[in-house]
């Protein structure tokens, strides 16, 4: 059931690449002549797409993230196992994009089996150790027992669509995909635009480094998650869901297909849906990789089976979306947050904040403290108590900077540690809430290579379509890396002037802080030492 | 279609809905420098040297963005250059030494807007000193000389061969900073379905498809 959507060239690709290993120039010359599309198009997505390979390669396959918290933590265990595993053949090493397993860094896949990464005397053995084999019940889930699932939506499905607006609207619910666009609004835009097909998408695409709510969400409350996009459906008149997931989401994509196939059979998807006669079903679409995916029109352009490249806006989404027609795209977590509020009422969901600040925020914590994890904290909740809750700081440290909200938010010294992680908070900071994915440095670490490896992992996922994105974050690198690692150089002057280039001109908000955290890191620690390099001066050895 | 009014550096213009902001600037004899655009082409907004200010968060491109009752476009001012001068920057470090075209029939665009733009000394790493390979060249056709080097991605090539002359053989392959052109399955270009129409080295504004000179293939 979960891959009804044959008629999806991107499915059709992953099929061939799932049972021959590879996507080789036959299979897509007799592709193209099945489909009739010619062959030109069917290599712009195969080269696209990281899933697809041109050649099998070795029988195992071991991923490793080179981003973020993993490449803090983990440099000398990847350098080591590298060496003991040189000379196997039967294994090849590649070193990927964030997996989205920041919890337990350094990460790896072996054979898309995703976990910590194994020593290499276990390799053989490896066994992937299940983490949370058991379902948590989560703080946000308003059902007792799997029984009770889905009987918000039953409720409100009788009410009309403006007072479940209304509701969003009351509870002040943002959206926690990165953009903190007002929900109600986003629903209230897109029932009102004209059109077909109407869609809800679900954002569970999740890839920045330092983020891995939405994992969590996916894992143990995949309900909520599918009742969110079913209240989404009525309030826009959708008969079509789909949720969008990354490809090494193995864990979630067993959870999602479970509790989609028991809302089938429960009727709760299906002919009745939406209301009498009114029927609907969520197609789960695994994304063939990439992080540029998330981006909402990277996105639809994957869906529509086309190169993952952002569309210009407007028109926006909600408009014009999936094949033209009104389109309501939310995060994982904005979703399930939708099933809480009307569940629980937006008056609850408002006390659960601290002071002014409404509602509970799950927040992925990374990096160096004891116990990295998803925490489910009430708003307003500070930098230093999230630190706290995860046990304190590790291995003797103390803290020396922190990214409060993914890749693209800066850092902010130990000195702002008591800013709450909120929006605006985090704003007036000179940094931002982002997807609430808090990346902890400690004292001792290089904090240049850590500013690098943002602008690097950026750089590495750009889409290509744009020039400021594509060659300027390159130059960007390169530059930096220059100076930092063979010849000191005063560049910092430079990389400002090209990151307002690349945030001013860029198609998507990719390129727009691909150099962010880099260049607004130059100015706000002045007297680190291992950013003087980029100002031309040779760091003084100690 | 109705019509819409709006102010193009401060001149007043009444253009059909659905105009973009780059055809508004034209008819009205303002001119906006563009790389991947060609009006023969449906734009695709890519190299972003048409960037104009509408008062946004970012700048859009002229080429693709549709007009706006009551816009108040800016398409130059000292931000804006700069930003051109750096994107021409950013396309120039990569090119190869010279450029094929410049050397023959002397109309490369990139050459042609870097000097408008008195662009002279690229800060930016330059091919040579790149850690990323050289992008190579494709010299298996007789009839059209490919230098991947030279290419600025400007998506030209990709749809003259489909839009104009319906032939299907050009794609974007690859993906980021290694992007490049390919023909069909990638494959050299004698080797594809090309039909050596010639079309992509018409609409090419660098030196990257050029035609072959006489004698030169092995
Ligand atoms: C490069 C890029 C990557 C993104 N990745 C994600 C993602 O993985 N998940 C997500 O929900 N939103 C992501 N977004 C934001 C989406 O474009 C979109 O704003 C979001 O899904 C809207 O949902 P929300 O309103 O519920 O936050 C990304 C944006 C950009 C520019
Ligand atoms: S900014 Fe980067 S990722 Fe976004 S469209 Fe441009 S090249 Fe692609």
């Amino acid at each position: 059931m979960e891959n009804k959507a044959e008629h999806r060239l991107l499915n059709a690709l992953e099929h061939i690449q799932q049972t021959q290993g590879a996507v080789s120039d036959e299979a897509l010359k007799a592709l193209a002549a099945e489909w009739g599309q010619p062959l030109y198009r069917l290599e712009g997505l195969r080269s696209f797409y990281p899933v697809f390979r041109e050649t099998p390669g070795a029988p195992n396959r071991l991923q490793i993230c080179r981003d973020g918290p993993c490449r803090l933590k983990g440099e000398a265990a990847v350098k080591a196992l590298k060496d003991a595993l040189g000379d196997r053949d039967d294994i090849e090493i590649e070193m990927v994009s964030c997996l989205g397993l920041c919890d337990c860094a350094p990460a790896a896949a072996l054979n898309d089996s995703p976990g910590p990464l194994p020593d290499h005397a276990d390799i053989d053995a490896w066994d992937i150790k299940d983490r949370h084999s058991i379902s948590e019940h989560l703080p946000t889930d308003p059902y007792p027992d799997t029984a009770a699932h889905y009987s918000t939506a039953a409720q409100w499905l009788k009410r009309p669509a403006e007072e479940i607006i209304a509701e969003i609207d009351a509870a002040g619910l943002q959206g926690l995909g990165g953009a903190a666009f007002p929900t109600a609004r986003k629903w209230q835009f897109t029932r009102a635009a004209q059109g077909e097909p109407r869609t809800v998408i679900c954002n569970a695409d999740e890839s920045e480094p330092g983020t891995f709510k939405d994992r969590h969400l996916l894992e143990h409350a995949p309900h909520l998650v599918i009742e969110g996009i079913l209240i989404g459906a009525a309030v826009i008149g959708a008969r079509q869901g789909i949720i969008y997931l990354r490809h090494e989401y193995q864990r979630a994509r067993a959870a999602i297909t479970k509790a989609l196939n028991k809302a089938r059979a429960d009727g709760v998807l299906g002919s009745d849906a939406i209301g009498p006669g009114h029927d609907f079903d969520i197609e789960l679409f695994i994304s063939p990789g990439g992080y540029i995916l998330g981006e909402e029109t990277a996105l639809l352009e994957a869906l529509e089976d086309r190169r993952g490249e952002p569309r210009h806006k407007p028109p926006f989404p909600t408009t014009a979306g999936l094949h033209g027609g009104p389109t309501l795209i939310n995060n994982v977590e904005t979703l399930a947050a939708v099933s809480t509020i009307l569940a629980r009422g937006a008056s609850w969901w408002r006390e659960q904040g601290i002071g002014e600040h409404a509602g509970l925020k799950y927040v992925s914590v990374s990096g160096d403290v004891k116990n990295p994890q998803v925490l489910c904290l009430p708003w307003g909740t500070t930098v230093a108590e999230a630190i706290e809750h995860c046990g304190g700081m590790a291995d003797n440290r103390d803290l020396l900077a922190f990214s409060p909200g993914g890749a693209s938010t800066p850092f902010l010294p130990a000195s702002a540690a008591q800013t709450p992680m909120t929006f605006d908070d985090l704003r007036q900071a000179g940094s931002g809430l982002g997807t609430g994915a808090l990346f902890v440095v400690g004292t001792g670490r290089n904090l240049a290579e850590v500013l690098l490896g943002q602008a690097r992992f950026f750089r590495n996922e750009s889409c290509g379509k744009c020039v400021p994105c594509r060659v300027g974050s390159n130059k960007g690198v390169e530059l930096a890396d220059a100076a930092l690692n063979h010849q000191p150089n005063a560049i910092d002057a430079e990389l400002a002037e090209l990151h307002q280039t690349l945030m001013r001109t860029s198609i998507c908000g990719l390129g727009q802080v691909a150099l962010l955290p880099l260049v607004d890191g130059l100015k706000r620690f002045p007297d680190e030492p291992s950013l003087q390099p980029l100002r031309g001066q040779t760091p003084e050895a100690d | 279609m109705s019509d819409v009014s709006l102010t193009i550096d401060g001149v007043e213009v009444t253009v059909p809905e659905g105009t973009t902001i780059w055809e508004a600037a034209a008819r009205y004899g303002i001119e906006i420098p563009v790389l991947c655009h060609d009006p023969r082409l449906e734009p695709v907004g890519v190299c972003r040297i048409c960037a104009v200010d509408v008062g946004e968060r970012t700048l859009p491109a002229a080429c693709v963005r549709h007009v706006e009752a009551g816009m108040n476009v800016i398409t130059a001012n000292t931000e804006i250059t700069a930003h051109r001068r750096i994107l021409t920057e950013l396309m120039l470090s990569d090119q190869p030494e010279q450029s094929r075209r410049e050397a023959t029939t002397g109309d490369d665009s990139l050459y042609a807007l870097a000097r408008e733009l008195k662009v002279s000394d690229f800060p930016w790493p330059d091919a040579k000193s790149s850690s990323n390979p050289p992008r190579g060249q494709d010299d298996s056709s007789p009839v059209i000389a490919v230098d991947h080097q030279a290419c600025i991605l400007c998506d030209r090539c990709v749809r003259a061969c489909d839009d104009i002359q319906h032939n299907d053989v050009i794609t974007r392959t690859g993906k980021g900073h290694s992007v490049r052109i390919g023909f069909d399955l990638d494959v050299p270009m004698a080797e594809s379905s090309c039909v050596s129409c010639g079309e992509c080295v018409a609409v090419c504004p660098t030196g990257a498809l050029t035609h072959q000179f006489l004698g030169e293939t092995s």
